[in-house]
């Protein structure tokens, strides 16, 4: 990619982002095409929040389901309860997200590997009990009753009711999504988040601080997932504690993982895999679980760098199986790099 | 309140934790395997426990070995599984691949023993005992002298038995030990057959007390995560404290203060301790010592 001229690159985006947004009609723009597209949309931002912990922090959050729920109750309490429009329920959603995200962060500090993702899974539960049993949040019952979207501004009608006309805003959402991952890799907090999972001690030689960073890619994180959920609730006028559900966390995992870690496209490409499955070529409720569970387990036993890792050269998979040495090096020379630029 | 019939309840349902904590525990320290699939090898051993009585007609107590035959069976298929990925200490794909296990296994029991809730009918459930104030079943009595004897007979193979030694080896340095002379992947084998054996065995004693279904994975075992983890990762003799504490802590607190948030409560808990004393869950740190 980074060959091609810059034109030419942005000329292939555009295309590409056009073909996304046609996509529904060229698979024949069913009622059913449009429904899996919406949720492979709005799942696969979703994703991005985990795939930002998972691949650029390399660390695994066993919470984003709860950042993903946090912005469908917000959105759900802000508009049902309180009769806000939809903006400030997205502001709602985000400023949630934040804030749970900052108290979480800051919690999880000192917490590496297992201990981190054993606190992040605690909190999760810790947040559905809540969840289930605060009448605030709908208690068991969920809040039910979320108007039709509607984003006008002004003179500037924006309703979405039916998936059809849902597509466009579900669309906008996963490419600003996209955009603000991108973005990040090549920001210096990206490669600084890189630099700090590859090579701790490396990275405070260099002056970065690992706590630091590691708080402010998970602040980058929350409100990625918390975004999809407040679409989500939309999309489904309601909300209830299976927003919390294990099978949301496994998909993201799988997602992520099925394509390959830091690919820009990987997590959209598997979540429309697995959603695909789901729709068109459904085994029933638990044929799908069943599905998913494999392809994780495989996906990790037979190539764990994902699928990508198996078109590339054999000595390019071994150098990235090293990771603490050559990738180590890499990231240095782009921090280098961004600290002259 | 009945401070004694709640200090019984607690002890029950401390020893019920630190039962089906324990296998999870082996392979925490042994392995160094987080176990997200855990709660799913729990429902699997009631669910294989209820389809043999009802298949062949056998009683309970012929179940409950089948059951666990299964369950090593499953922990052994496991092992096959992960073992590249448990040599190579890749901890964060490890996590995740026990979490596709999971999903997997509760898709297949959801399609082999259908969605509706069922009864693992154990003849101990139904006998009574009344001593003064407080009372308690057959099953409780049974469940509790089952965990206490798996804790001691645990403790005596890891410190008496060569395989024991092995064990404790690989928990340390498992290249070292294969420098030793020492098949690892055969002590590993031990481990995760022993870490499914000790589920499906807890299961069959636990689940008798409330309707089991196929997607109750993982909810029932959730504390078993706090048991492990506040006993000191991997530690045998701490999982059995912390069980028994965490038991005593939820049957006051659901008594004193709310039922509803106890689960909240109790994993409050385990985050505080988490973030104070982060040092002591270094991964095997503590094993068999």
């Amino acid at each position: 990619m980074s060959t091609l001229h810059p034109l030419i690159r942005f000329a292939i985006v555009v295309a590409l982002v056009a073909l996304g947004f046609v996509l529904p009609r060229l698979f024949g723009g069913s009622q059913l095409v449009y429904d899996t597209l919406v949720t492979i949309a709005i799942f696969s931002a979703m994703s991005y929040g985990l795939d930002v912990i998972l691949s650029d922090l390399g660390e695994i959050s066993l919470f984003h389901t709860a950042f993903f729920a946090t912005g469908a109750y917000a959105a759900a309490i802000l508009t049902v309860n309180y009769g806000f429009n939809d903006w400030v329920a997205l502001l709602g959603a985000v400023a949630a997200a934040l804030l749970l995200a900052l108290v979480l962060g800051i919690i999880t500090l000192r917490t590496r590997e297992f201990a981190f993702s054993l606190v992040t899974y605690a909190a999760t539960v810790v947040c559905m009990n809540i969840a289930s049993n605060w009448d605030f949040l709908g208690g068991s019952d969920g809040i039910v009753g979320i108007p039709p979207l509607d984003l006008s501004i002004g003179p500037i009608e924006l309703t979405a009711g039916q998936s059809v006309e849902f597509w466009p805003y579900a669309y906008a959402l996963l490419l600003v999504t996209l955009y603000f991952v991108h973005r990040f890799r090549r920001s210096r907090l990206g490669q600084a988040a890189l630099m700090v999972q590859m090579n701790p001690r490396l990275a405070t030689m260099c002056g970065l601080d690992g706590n630091r960073i590691r708080l402010q890619v998970f602040l980058v994180s929350a409100p990625i997932s918390a975004l999809a959920g407040w679409l989500y609730a939309f999309q489904r006028s309601y909300v209830g504690t299976d927003l919390f559900d294990t099978y949301f966390l496994v998909l993201m995992l799988t997602s992520v993982i099925l394509a390959g870690r830091r690919i820009l496209l990987g997590p959209l490409l598997g979540t429309a895999l697995l959603l695909s499955q789901k729709s068109f070529a459904s085994l029933g409720a638990y044929g799908d679980k069943l599905v998913l569970g494999v392809v994780l387990v495989a996906i990790l036993c037979l190539c764990p760098r994902g699928l990508a890792s198996l078109k590339r050269k054999p000595a390019a998979t071994s150098a990235a199986a090293e990771k603490p040495a050559t990738s180590t090096s890499t990231a240095t020379t782009t921090i280098a790099k961004g600290h002259r630029g | 309140m009945n401070v004694p019939q709640q200090l019984v309840n607690g002890i029950i349902i401390g020893h019920a934790y630190a039962l089906v904590a324990v296998g999870w525990t082996m392979l925490l320290g042994a392995a160094r395997l987080v176990n997200f699939g855990h709660g799913q090898m729990y429902m699997i051993g009631a669910f294989v426990a209820w389809w043999f009585m009802g298949a062949t007609g056998l009683p309970y107590v012929v179940a409950v070995p089948f059951a666990v035959l299964v369950g090593a069976l499953l922990g052994a298929i496991m092992q096959r599984l992960f073992l590249r990925l448990t040599l190579s200490q890749d901890l964060v794909n490890l996590m995740i691949v026990t979490l596709g296990f999971g999903q997997a296994l509760e898709g297949a029991a959801g399609l082999a023993f259908g969605p509706k809730p069922q009864t693992l009918a154990s003849p101990f459930q139904a006998m009574n005992f009344h001593l003064g104030p407080v009372w308690f079943t057959a099953q409780d009595a049974l469940q509790v002298i089952a965990t206490i004897a798996v804790f001691l007979a645990l403790e005596f193979a890891l410190n008496r038995t060569s395989f024991g030694t092995a064990v404790r080896m690989v928990a340390e340095d498992p290249p070292l030990t294969r420098l030793g002379g020492i098949d690892i992947s055969r002590v590993y084998m031990g481990i995760f057959a022993f870490e499914g054996a000790a589920v499906a065995f807890a299961a069959t004693l636990v689940a008798p007390r409330t309707p089991i279904l196929t997607s109750m994975g993982f909810d029932q075992v959730v504390m078993t995560f706090v048991v492990v983890v506040l006993g000191g990762i991997g530690s045998v003799g701490g999982s059995y404290v912390a069980g028994l504490a965490i038991g005593l802590f939820t049957a006051l607190f659901g008594a004193l203060v709310s039922p509803a948030y106890t689960a909240a409560a109790v994993f409050a808990l385990l985050i505080a301790v988490m973030v104070l004393r982060p040092d002591k869950l270094a991964a095997s740190g503590n094993f068999a010592r």
